[in-house]
């Protein structure tokens, strides 16, 4: 067992210059590729509605594929790290130690320049491929370096956050680490493993033949790869929003970590199980065996478990400090929570949407049920809510207290309470959004279309008041991504100079956590026999009995 | 007998005595009553469709 004396931060501890200013230039480029984003996403909705038409020179699928890259790849990324720099400082002592620093900038330099390229090769109309990259859709190699590029630099980044890590354990031997720079290291160590077969496709699929040096290409291979690596990254948004549930959350409601074994064996078991599952992406797929597609099933099946613990874990905080500050019955401790804090309420209404996000993906899992919504809008619907609500929501919420806290600033009331209305915005035009999508997925509503009324079919025409309801939706949460911009400038850039908490949980009392959980090569073994488990076979059998090569297609 | 931190602090562990999660409960109960309900809802139709 570790004792646990690393849990007695202070509350007061503040991050040193430089480790604020490396993060705060990570969470100032998310910001920046979100306000982007969501001006495409907003464009998107309206033209599929048909209430807007976009001007000659630019595509649909072209601010598609601005929108998911900027948004999936590039708000998320950085954010991430930029938030785990931070709190990676605030729980070792205040600051970064040389090599993580170096590190952290020098993957922040590669990352921006594959943000550079992707962004640039989009809006030439080089590379409309959507965040998927799915061959046989051909970008410029451009577009494949960059966004190779963005991976590089996180990797760095992420040695970044192992090198503080060591250090740490380094000088307090026998010691548990830290909650929050465990869940950040389980994250990074995800994110580390997961990349490696997407950067294979990169690099030994997509740019040799987009140079045209190879003239086809192993187009089931390329998305084997791609989600083995698609799905995890699905768990590398979720597990910072987790670590900010399972750490940040208590401490700001004014109660207790409910358990830091719990969160870490949590965080584990996402470790283990979100990696070797990507066939259930592929479930329509014709050249995988319908054996070890259900091998993959069951595998993603297991997730629901850590995921549970989770939700249990959450409520039970939110009961246990409800009921210390005076809650009665079974659920009078529900009206003791901060309802007006933003920096609960909006991580809060994430976890909600969570739950019907959770169930979407229990659903779109369970192999031949994947028929009734595969590659319909309802899986939209379904990451919208996932990443769209509990995890952006969840970070919107961070940001609240993260910028002011980086920039020593403070978070006003009147910065809360238009980070309240921000946060209603963003809710209900979630939820009008992604109730549209849902539903029309469940009619049979294909994703990735613009506007169509597939030859006035009359079947078709029933969808438009639905795709209308969806715009609406999209134009909510643009009016709300606009004040959310707007309140993260004021908080960087011009709110009173003081002191924001950056808040970090305690455990309650003495909670030991046995040894094994912090060696890792057992971890990655297991995570290894799981991954050759799932993957070796079939991606043998993919390269031996390959499918025809195709040759690029450029659809826009 | 008390374990020697909970004599030396006098604190009470919170694992010494049980917190009360009743509302705990019911929200995992609900939580996954809804999960099986849409998961059936789905289901049915999948089965219709077949």
């Amino acid at each position: 067992m570790l004792s646990q004396k690393a849990d007695h931060i202070a509350y007061t501890t503040r991050i040193d210059r430089a480790a604020a200013r490396l993060s705060l230039a990570y969470i100032l480029v998310a910001f920046s590729a979100f306000g982007i984003a969501a001006l495409f996403g907003m464009l998107q909705g309206m033209v599929r509605g048909g209430l807007f038409e976009l001007p000659g020179w630019l595509n649909y699928y072209q601010i598609l594929t601005a929108h998911g890259v900027l948004m999936g790849l590039v708000f998320t990324t950085y954010f991430i790290i930029g938030f785990f720099f931070s709190g990676i400082a605030r729980t070792t002592g205040g600051s970064l130690h040389g090599t993580a620093l170096r590190l952290g900038w020098i993957g922040f330099v590669t990352m921006v320049i594959g943000t550079v390229m992707d962004v640039v090769t989009i809006l030439s109309g080089d590379a409309s491929v959507l965040y998927t990259f799915y061959a046989p859709m051909k970008a410029s190699p451009y577009f494949y370096i960059g966004t190779a590029l963005l991976v590089v630099g996180s990797w760095l980044a992420g040695y970044g956050m192992f090198a503080s890590y060591a250090k740490w354990r380094r000088e307090h031997k026998g010691e548990r680490s830290p909650l929050f720079v465990y869940l950040a290291v389980a994250t990074m160590i995800l994110w580390q493993v997961c990349t490696i077969p997407v950067a294979v496709e990169v690099l030994f699929q997509l740019i040799p033949w987009s140079f045209g040096w190879t003239p086809t290409i192993n187009v089931l291979l390329s998305r084997t790869l791609f989600w083995f690596f698609g799905h995890p990254l699905v768990y590398f948004w979720l597990m910072p929003a987790y670590a900010a549930w399972y750490v940040c959350i208590p401490r700001i409601i004014g109660g207790k970590i409910f358990s830091d074994t719990l969160s870490r064996v949590a965080f584990i078991l996402f470790l283990l199980f979100s990696i070797p599952v990507g066939f259930h992406h592929q479930l329509m797929e014709p050249g995988i065996s319908p054996a070890w597609k259900m091998v993959h099933v069951v595998l993603t099946l297991a997730v629901v478990l850590p995921s549970l613990m989770t939700a249990f874990s959450m409520f039970a905080v939110f009961e246990t400090t409800g009921r210390a500050k005076g809650g009665k019955g079974l659920y009078g401790w529900f009206k003791h929570l901060p309802w007006t804090d933003v920096r609960f309420f909006a991580p809060f209404v994430g976890m909600l949407f969570f739950i019907p996000a959770g169930t979407g993906g229990i659903i779109n899992t369970s192999n031949q049920m994947n028929a009734v919504v595969h590659n319909t809008i309802w899986v939209t619907g379904h990451f919208h809510i996932t990443v769209g609500a509990a995890v952006a929501m969840t970070f919107f919420g961070v940001a609240y207290w993260l910028v002011p806290a980086l920039t020593g600033r403070k978070l006003t009331a009147t910065a809360n309470r238009m980070g309240m209305v921000q946060t209603v915005f963003w809710t209900v035009g979630m939820g009008i959004m992604s109730l549209a999508m849902h539903t029309m997925g469940l009619q049979g509503v294909p994703r990735r279309t613009a506007y169509t009324t597939y030859m006035d079919n009359p079947e078709a025409l029933n969808w438009i008041p639905w795709q209308r309801v969806m715009g609406m939706g999209g134009g909510l949460l643009f009016v709300s991504a606009i004040l959310l911009i707007a309140i993260l400038i004021y908080l960087a850039f011009f709110a009173p100079k003081g002191y924001t908490e950056y808040p970090i949980g305690e455990t309650d009392g003495e909670q030991a956590a046995p040894a094994l959980l912090e060696r890792w090569t057992v971890w990655l073994s297991v995570l290894a026999v799981l991954c050759v488990l799932a993957y070796a076979y079939p991606i043998m059998e993919q390269i031996q009995h390959a499918p025809p090569g195709s040759p690029g297609i450029r659809t826009w | 007998m008390q374990p020697d931190t909970e004599k030396k602090t006098g604190k009470i562990s919170p694992h010494t005595e049980e917190e009360p999660l009743k509302g705990t409960f019911a929200s995992v109960l609900m939580l996954g009553a809804f999960i099986v309900v849409c998961w059936f809802a789905v289901f049915s139709l999948f089965l219709n469709r077949a």
